[in-house]
């Protein structure tokens, strides 16, 4: 190899990037293109070129580039694009060499073996042929964490994975500060009496759907030349390289979930399609951590796609596409209804105010499961008690209790509070874009979302992953994470369901 | 603690390669999803993945490890196992030949003639594609230095696309087909009326569908999407993918989704066992093209293959067939009409268009023909074989993506893949007797059983020469082409 050290470690990093993104457009292909009968191939693919990104990685070259460029780096204005490079290689790089090899390969291995029980565990809602999976999985959880030096608390070497530099305490305060707000609301809510959300539920023609999630996504800046939609299972966002997001959904046939899918799959998109081309191929070049990623997909979901001036520019359209299923309900019952608050089985389909409690729930469980207070096997218990706890409700059987997400038969232990976490973000971020572009209601009304978009894009988005999560929110709100405007934004918005 | 043995050289030899199917398996996707759902401003980034994979795959094949286990491994009894040793050590001698900034020079510089190619073919503008053409001639130049013991230069070139088949064995082969062809193009050229669109594009593609489903293809492992320009992958074992060009105006996509139901159907029926090995794949383009061109000719311009389907495909165009009786829809199918696309060409005319590139490839290898001048070449010699008139380069000499991407010495694989299909369809028949009665009925699994049987189960186990002899008793002949030319055409 020729060039400076850094052009040396550019190179490297453009290389594991390049099949990085393979693996993950091997993994679009598989949920959106691939005939089913090709799974096993796929696997074995998917298997190889995963290995191999780490691999080129974690290889010794990296390390000793790195050492090589200290000085770089130390000399280098901490903002500048060396700088943040090699401290964020770095950080990745000490965290990855810990790990032996052995021990990833049987993560990844156990996962995919855990995910393909999944699916028939989950149908059946059979807990214990999952049991066997889980507890592997949690096993090698613990021989993971063990690869680290001591941390004040088992669960923040998980937590680090996917928020990196969050603390299990931080997140535990922010969490008990919403339970705290949140429980009475859910109360005062139920006892102001119901709202008819009734006319959700009906026949929504997919193709329809369809139609009308593009033309949301348009407005908000989706073009044919970059972006594309189709439909799937579960709903993702996925980046195969600069200049191609992909987002999907799932056209429920007799509900309208999709919109807000899309609208929450285009906020993961943006954020990626704003990143600086500069990082590109690089370890900067993508957001920055889990939770600023999930503050995206649920500023363009539920701060912009459930806002009462979203759907006065909006609805007159939707009733348009479904005559017969919206013609006779007004906007305000519409408004009323998709804002509708009531606890509620499933993660996944829960409103802005209980959703926070289901996470919270998994991740208590999710230490409790770490630090060996709880055995897998009395997990539906504990599960079915809290829910009882927080939700006030009975959980009928396991595929609607602890068997309803996957993550943690893949193995993600750590992943779920940086939803909750998005959510409390995403309004700190945008009390800072309404004070800078003043009230954003009548654009909306309008149907222009540009300004937006582009503040986002300015402040936010082209940061990319040069700093650190934390250091990313004080740059763009000039606050750490704080629950407070998240619960002002929720009592307020809430407000008239109350009277 | 268990004590476990090193690895056996072949076992070791296997894991390596099963390593480099993967990748490859990762690279067809890559390069599928560039050409059926990849966004269009996605393409910059996705030549920088390929390159990376394509560095990985060579790289890994070039090993100094490959080369000490082909060592090792020495003679084998197994028959599969001796295959993907020789088959293994052609590669890697090959790869090895070539220095590895020529080799990504080559990838990387094709990805860029293939979209120099596509702008310069839709403005029908030569002049922009000259010096593309010229740097892929160049690197072929130089690549073809790297084998200095081969005497003919295009011997390296067709070697790397069919195996044991030199440039003299093309050449006689060629040499008669232009004797019998020109003159059964001058007398039998048939100017009757051609079918008129529009067809919907909808109804041509439940077309497709049931004719797909006939020769026994299987949602669950194949998927069918549309694409400019048709072609099949297998990015793995059970996951194959056909692309047609649907077009309102005629037909084609009917006859073009039989043809890449040929290959996808070869590489389907290859035996699981040699998957994420080299052996798991069609021998050589030839065989390939033989397979693709029997289902798309040999079966799908048959009498009996009509007689079954014209019934369907009439009331899905009823304003379009309903005055035109089957006879006459078969006669309109398999005219001989010398015309400007390769693609479009006719059973007969076909020859000829790449006898013509054949020729062309051959002079401007040797420097007879300068890039700059070959617009006009094409168009005398089409004037020459053909009688007719080129009205512009897109459809001349900017028709085949094939010179951008880096395929010279491929075309002739084309035409002695009609051959082979003849000579393997006679042998067929001579086992199974009349088709074309089971074809009237509709089915098409005792053909295909055959074929499984005869040739594709064994993927590359056989060189395709050797596969030939094995399957039809003699070597690649061209005289049951003609004969089967001669007797539907004359």
């Amino acid at each position: 190899m020729t060039g400076t050290a850094i052009e040396r470690l550019r190179e490297r990093l453009a290389e594991v990037h390049d099949l990085s993104r393979a693996a993950m457009l091997l993994t679009w292909d598989e949920r959106v293109m691939m005939p089913p009968n090709g799974a096993q191939a796929r696997a074995e693919a998917l298997g190889t070129v995963s290995k191999l990104a780490q691999e080129r990685f974690i290889d010794v070259d990296v390390g000793r580039l790195l050492d090589e460029l200290r000085d770089v780096e130390e000399s280098s204005d901490p903002d500048s694009f060396e700088a943040s490079l090699i401290r964020v290689t770095r950080r990745r790089y000490e965290k990855a060499t810990r790990v032996p090899p052995e021990l990833v390969g049987e993560m990844r291995r156990a996962s995919a073996l855990g995910l393909s029980a999944y699916g028939p565990a989950k149908a059946a809602s059979d807990f214990e042929s999952m049991r066997p999976y889980l507890e592997r999985s949690l096993e090698l959880r613990q021989r993971y964490v063990e690869c680290f030096p001591p941390a004040d608390e088992k669960y923040d070497i998980l937590l680090d994975d996917y928020e990196p530099e969050m603390k299990t305490a931080e997140v535990r305060r922010i969490f008990d500060e919403l339970k705290d707000e949140l429980r009475p609301l859910i109360e005062e809510i139920a006892d102001a009496g119901d709202i008819d959300d009734s006319f959700l539920t009906g026949e929504f023609d997919p193709a329809t759907q369809r139609r009308v999630a593009l033309e949301i996504a348009h407005a908000f800046g989706y073009d044919e030349r970059e972006w594309r939609l189709d439909p799937t299972l579960h709903p993702f966002m996925s980046s195969p390289g600069a200049g191609d997001l992909r987002l999907t959904t799932n056209f429920r046939p007799n509900d309208l979930t999709s919109l807000f899918a899309t609208m929450h799959e285009f906020g993961h998109g943006v954020y990626e399609w704003g990143v600086d081309r500069a990082l590109a191929r690089t370890p900067l070049g993508t957001g920055v951590s889990l939770g600023v990623h999930e503050s995206q997909s649920r500023t363009w979901e539920n701060l912009v796609g459930r806002s009462r001036a979203f759907w006065r520019w909006f609805y007159p359209r939707l009733q348009g596409a479904f005559p017969a299923q919206l013609g006779s309900i007004d906007e305000e019952s519409f408004y009323r209804a998709v804002n509708k608050v009531q606890p509620s089985l499933i993660r996944i389909d829960a409103d802005e105010v209980t959703y926070n409690l289901h996470i919270i729930l998994r991740f208590e469980l999710e230490q409790e499961l770490i630090e060996g207070r709880l055995a897998v096997a009395d997990l539906p218990e504990a599960w079915n008690a809290r829910m009882k706890e927080y939700l006030g409700i009975d959980v009928p059987d396991d595929a609607r209790g602890v068997l309803q997400d996957m993550h943690w038969s893949g193995g993600s232990l750590g992943y779920f509070p940086t939803y909750a976490l998005g959510n409390v973000m995403s309004v700190q971020i945008w009390e800072r874009a309404v004070g800078d572009l003043g009230d954003l209601d009548d654009r909306f009304e309008r149907g222009e979302f540009g300004e937006l978009r582009e503040w986002l894009r300015e402040h936010l988005y082209k940061l990319g992953a040069k700093f650190t999560p934390q250091e990313t929110i004080e740059r763009v709100t000039g606050n750490h994470i704080d629950a407070k405007p998240y619960l002002r934004y929720l009592r307020e918005k809430l407000a008239p369901q109350m009277a | 603690m268990s004590v476990t043995a090193a690895p056996l050289p072949l076992d070791r030899l296997k894991a390596i390669l099963a390593e480099i199917a993967d990748l490859k398996h990762a690279e067809s996707i890559a390069d599928w999803d560039s050409r059926v759902s990849m966004p269009p401003d996605g393409a910059a980034a996705r030549a920088d993945m390929t390159a990376t994979l394509t560095r990985f795959i060579h790289g890994r094949l070039v090993s100094d490890e490959i080369g000490e286990l082909l060592e090792e491994v020495g003679e084998l009894g197994d028959e599969v196992d001796a295959a993907l040793v020789r088959v293994t050590k052609r590669e890697w001698e090959r790869a090895r030949r070539v220095p590895s900034d020529l080799a990504a020079e080559l990838t990387h510089s094709a990805g860029i003639a293939v979209a120099a190619w596509d702008k310069a073919k839709a403005a029908s503008d030569f002049e922009s594609f000259v010096p593309h053409l010229e740097r892929q001639l160049e690197l072929k130049l130089r690549y073809i230095a790297c084998f200095p013991e081969v005497e003919t230069a295009y011997d390296v070139l067709l070697d790397d696309y069919e195996e044991g088949t030199t440039t003299a064995d093309v050449e006689r082969i060629f040499a008669r087909l232009k004797e019998e062809l020109v003159p059964l193009i001058e007398q039998h050229a048939d100017a009757g009326p051609e079918l008129q669109g529009p067809f919907p594009l909808e109804r041509q593609q439940q077309a497709n569908r049931l004719v797909l489903d006939a020769f026994g293809w299987d949602p669950a492992s194949w998927r069918i999407d549309e694409t400019p320009h048709p072609f099949a992958s297998k990015p793995g074992a059970r996951d194959i993918r056909l692309t047609t060009y649907t077009s309102e105006s005629d037909l084609t996509s009917l006859f073009s989704t039989m043809h890449e139901f040929g290959h996808g159907v070869y590489e389907f029926d290859i035996d699981e066992a040699l998957a994420r090995t080299p052996l798991a794949t069609g021998t050589s383009s030839m065989i390939h093209e033989s397979q693709s061109r029997l289902w798309e000719n040999l079966v799908g311009r048959s009498r009996g293959f009509w007689r079954w389907f014209y019934p369907q495909l009439q009331p899905l165009f009823p304003d379009r067939l309903g005055g035109i009786d089957e006879d006459a829809f078969v006669r309109a199918i398999s005219a001989i009409r010398p015309g400007l696309i390769r693609c479009d060409a006719d059973e007969v005319t076909y020859g000829l268009h790449i006898i013509l590139r054949f020729e062309l490839e051959q002079d401007l290898l040797a420097g007879k023909v300068a890039v700059r001048d070959l617009p006009e070449v094409w168009n005398a010699r089409m004037k020459e074989y053909l009688g007719v008139d080129v009205p512009d380069d897109a459809h001349g000499v900017l028709q085949d993506m094939h010179w951008s991407t880096g395929l010279l010495g491929y075309f002739p694989t084309y035409q002695l893949g009609n051959i082979a299909s003849v000579q393997i369809w006679d042998r067929a028949r001579a086992d199974l007797g009349d088709l074309e009665e089971q074809f009237a009925r509709g089915e098409f699994a005792q053909l295909r059983e055959w074929l499984r049987d005869q040739i594709y189960r064994h993927g590359s186990v056989y060189p395709p020469r050797e596969l030939l002899r094995r399957v039809t008793g003699s070597d690649l002949d061209p005289e049951p082409y003609l004969a089967y030319l001669r007797a539907k055409f004359a």
